[in-house]
C-alpha cells in the first residue's frame, strides 16, 4: 500500500515555540579584527561590539546573516540590534548595508526591529557613518553617546 | 666581510617624517600587526580620534585591496609583495602603497582614481552609496570597489597615483593618500 506523502502545511504547523528552539543562541569571541556578537533568540537582543576589518567580511557576517534571517522568518519577536562598531572596513560597511537591508524588508511587511547604535563622543566620525546607514533605513534606528 | 651602514636609510626615513615603512611579501597577520603598530603610534602621538581612525581605515583599505588584488590574480608571494609607507605630513598623514599589476589593470586603476580625483565630498558621498548598492558577485570576497572611494572621502586632498614599467609584462602602481 503506497504512503501517503504528509502533506506540507504539517511542516508549517510546528508551534511557535518548537520554532524558537531550533534556533540557537549565537555568539561569536571577539578577535583583533572582528567583533563580539551574541543573539539571543529568547529575547531578541542582537548585539555587535568591537572593531570590524576583516580581509574577507562575507565570511565573518554569514552566520550573522543566516541567524537574522531566521529570527525574522521564524518567530514573530522583535529583533532589537545593539551595536557599537567604531571602526569598520568597506566590506563590513557593505556587509552591514546588506543585514539592515534584510531588517528593512521585515520592518515592511510587519516585523517588529530596532537598531540602537552606541559610541564614543570623541569620535565623531562613527556618527558620520551611522547617519549615513539611518538614511537608508525607516525602521526605529536610534544613535547614542555612551 | 660585508659592510652594513643603515644610518643613510635611517637619516632618509626620519628627514621624510616616515613612521612605518614596509616592503615584501603582505600577510592578514602582518597587515594586522603593521595596523597595531600605527594605531599606537597615532595613539602616543595623541591624534585625534576621528583622524586617527581614518590614517588607520586608509592604511587597512589600501594594502587589503593589494591583497584581494594579488589573491584575485594568483599572484605568488614575490610578486604580490607591497610597498607601503605612512608618513608625517604638515598637520596630517601620507599613506602610501605600491603593487605589481597587470598594465591594463593599473591603466583602468589609474583612470578611476583621476575620475575620484574630480569629484567633491558631495560627488564622492553618491558614488560610494551608489557602489555599495552594487550587487556583490559570488566570488568577490572585498568590498566591490568601495576601498577607493572610501580612501578619497577621507582624505583632504584627491589621491595621487603613478604607473611604471616593471618589466616582464608587469606594471608598478603608486597611490598616494593625503589625509
Amino acid at each position: 500500500m503506497p504512503v501517503r506523502a504528509k502533506p506540507f502545511s504539517a511542516f508549517l504547523q510546528l508551534s511557535e515555540e518548537k520554532k524558537i528552539m531550533n534556533l540557537q543562541t549565537l555568539f561569536l569571541e571577539q578577535t583583533k579584527n572582528t567583533p563580539k556578537v551574541h543573539a539571543d533568540p529568547a529575547t531578541g537582543l542582537f548585539t555587535i561590539d568591537g572593531d570590524s576589518y576583516p580581509e574577507n567580511s562575507y565570511d565573518f557576517f554569514a552566520p550573522v546573516f543566516e541567524w537574522v534571517e531566521q529570527f525574522l522568518t521564524e518567530t514573530g519577536k522583535k529583533l532589537v540590534m545593539h551595536l557599537q562598531i567604531a571602526y569598520m572596513n568597506t566590506s563590513s560597511v557593505k556587509a552591514m548595508m546588506d543585514l539592515f537591508d534584510m531588517m528593512e524588508d521585515a520592518f515592511g511587511s510587519g516585523k517588529k526591529v530596532e537598531v540602537v547604535w552606541f559610541y564614543d563622543p570623541r569620535n565623531e566620525r562613527v556618527i558620520e557613518m551611522v547617519e549615513e546607514f539611518m538614511e537608508d533605513c525607516t525602521f526605529p534606528f536610534e544613535i547614542e553617546a555612551r | 666581510m660585508q659592510s652594513i651602514n643603515l644610518l643613510m636609510l635611517r637619516q632618509e626615513l626620519n628627514d621624510k617624517n616616515i613612521l612605518l615603512c614596509f616592503n615584501g611579501p603582505i600577510s592578514s597577520g602582518l597587515i594586522q600587526e603593521l595596523g597595531d603598530a600605527l594605531k599606537n603610534h597615532l595613539q602616543t602621538e595623541s591624534t585625534e580620534p576621528s583622524l586617527a581612525m581614518d590614517v588607520f581605515g586608509v592604511f587597512i583599505e589600501l594594502t587589503q585591496n593589494i591583497r584581494h588584488y594579488a589573491g584575485r590574480l594568483g599572484y605568488s608571494d614575490a610578486v604580490s609583495s607591497a610597498t607601503v609607507v605612512v608618513a608625517q605630513h604638515s598637520n596630517g598623514y601620507q599613506v602610501m602603497a605600491g603593487n605589481i599589476v597587470e598594465p591594463e589593470d593599473g591603466q583602468k586603476l589609474v583612470q578611476r582614481i583621476n575620475d575620484l580625483a574630480d569629484m567633491d565630498k558631495a560627488a564622492l558621498k553618491a558614488a560610494f552609496k551608489k557602489q555599495l548598492r552594487e550587487p556583490r558577485a559570488e566570488d568577490s570576497a572585498s568590498g566591490a570597489g568601495l576601498g577607493l572611494i572610501d580612501i578619497s572621502r577621507k582624505s583632504s586632498v584627491p589621491l595621487s597615483c603613478s604607473l611604471t614599467d616593471a618589466g616582464q609584462g608587469k606594471a608598478f602602481l603608486s597611490i598616494l593618500a593625503t589625509i
